[in-house]
């Protein structure tokens, strides 16, 4: 099934495509908006900047229970097919965990995550929120009861696929890569780490950091 | 080693919770987290926790935490110090 791929194209053909592969789960929710700012600038830039839905994510109508990693990956090497001219992808925090399949000029990472650190994360809330209604659960209990069934962690249900390959996953080895992080100075971007904030919340200097720093990024990697 | 255990802590409640660099500088001992801040809800809860481990380097045993350490950010302190001291 076709999926909705959010656009930003420029005025006239593009200088390269930067393909975002977002944050997995709500890590999403919470990025999307400074993304597309920094989609914006991109397009201001020349750049045609692309934001696919993951199946089971976003506007997807896939069921989430339906999917994991492998078809994650699979889904981004798809969606690049037909793409003219040189692409970058650029990933953040769980989204640099399926972005080596997709067949790229370059890559760009923000703020990796590992699985295991988002896994437990989820695993966490969900504990957390059965002490709340008075129900005792344990990390490793789910864990067990995982390997046989799906799980409900903080409001996505889970197959076991996808919780034994958040388990294990860690970002794979991909060239030209160039990463950064939250920070300041030389291969840092200077900014808050939205994606664990309660509320969603924006960063418009972020936005324009991430904009410039991959736009920098594709002369460097020699993509353009 | 008490004051980086607390100004890492501040920083990260800021990031998690959008606190914003005042509110986070208020804090007190007997500041109430968990059901006093209406950001402070379970999915926090657990994003608090794995930061605490990424940010202080330390591990943290689900079984030792019960709803006690979020009451207040002086409790969240306590549990953090210890744990960093090992």
């Amino acid at each position: 099934m076709d999926e909705q791929i959010f656009r930003l194209s420029p005025a006239g053909s593009p200088r390269a495509t930067i393909l975002f592969v977002p944050p997995l789960f709500e890590e999403a929710n919470r990025t999307r908006r400074t993304l597309v700012l920094a989609m914006r600038a991109l397009a201001g830039a020349g750049f045609a900047a692309l934001l696919p839905d993951l199946p089971g994510q976003n506007e997807s109508l896939v069921p989430l229970v339906e999917v994991d990693l492998e078809r994650w990956s699979d889904a981004l090497a798809d969606s690049v097919h037909g793409i003219d001219g040189p692409l970058i992808v650029a990933s953040l925090r769980g989204g640099a965990l399926i972005d080596h399949r997709a067949r790229a000029a370059a890559w760009w990472r923000l703020a990796p995550a590992s699985g295991a650190s988002l896994l437990r994360t989820l695993l966490r809330a969900r504990v957390s929120a059965d002490r709340e209604a008075g129900i005792t659960s344990s990390i490793e209990g789910l864990q067990a009861a995982a390997q046989t069934e799906a799980l409900l962690l903080a409001g996505n249900r889970l197959s076991s696929a996808m919780i034994a390959g958040l388990a294990q996953a860690e970002t794979r080895d991909v060239a030209p890569l160039r990463t950064v992080a939250l920070g300041s100075g030389e291969g840092k971007i200077a900014g808050t780490p939205l994606w664990l904030r309660a509320e969603p919340g924006e960063d418009t200097a972020m936005a324009r950091a991430i904009a410039d720093d991959i736009i920098g990024w594709s002369r460097t990697c020699g993509a353009i | 080693m008490t004051d980086t255990v607390d100004a890492n802590l501040r920083a990260m409640l800021a990031d998690v919770l959008g606190l914003g660099e005042d509110r986070a500088a208020a804090l007190t001992a007997d500041s109430g987290l968990f059901g006093e801040l209406p950001e402070f809800d379970s999915m926090a809860v657990a994003t608090v926790l794995t930061e605490m481990e990424d940010r202080l380097d330390i591990l943290i045993d689900d079984d030792d935490v019960d709803g006690e350490i979020f009451e207040t950010y002086g409790n969240l302190l306590e549990f953090a110090e210890r744990k960093v001291r090992g």
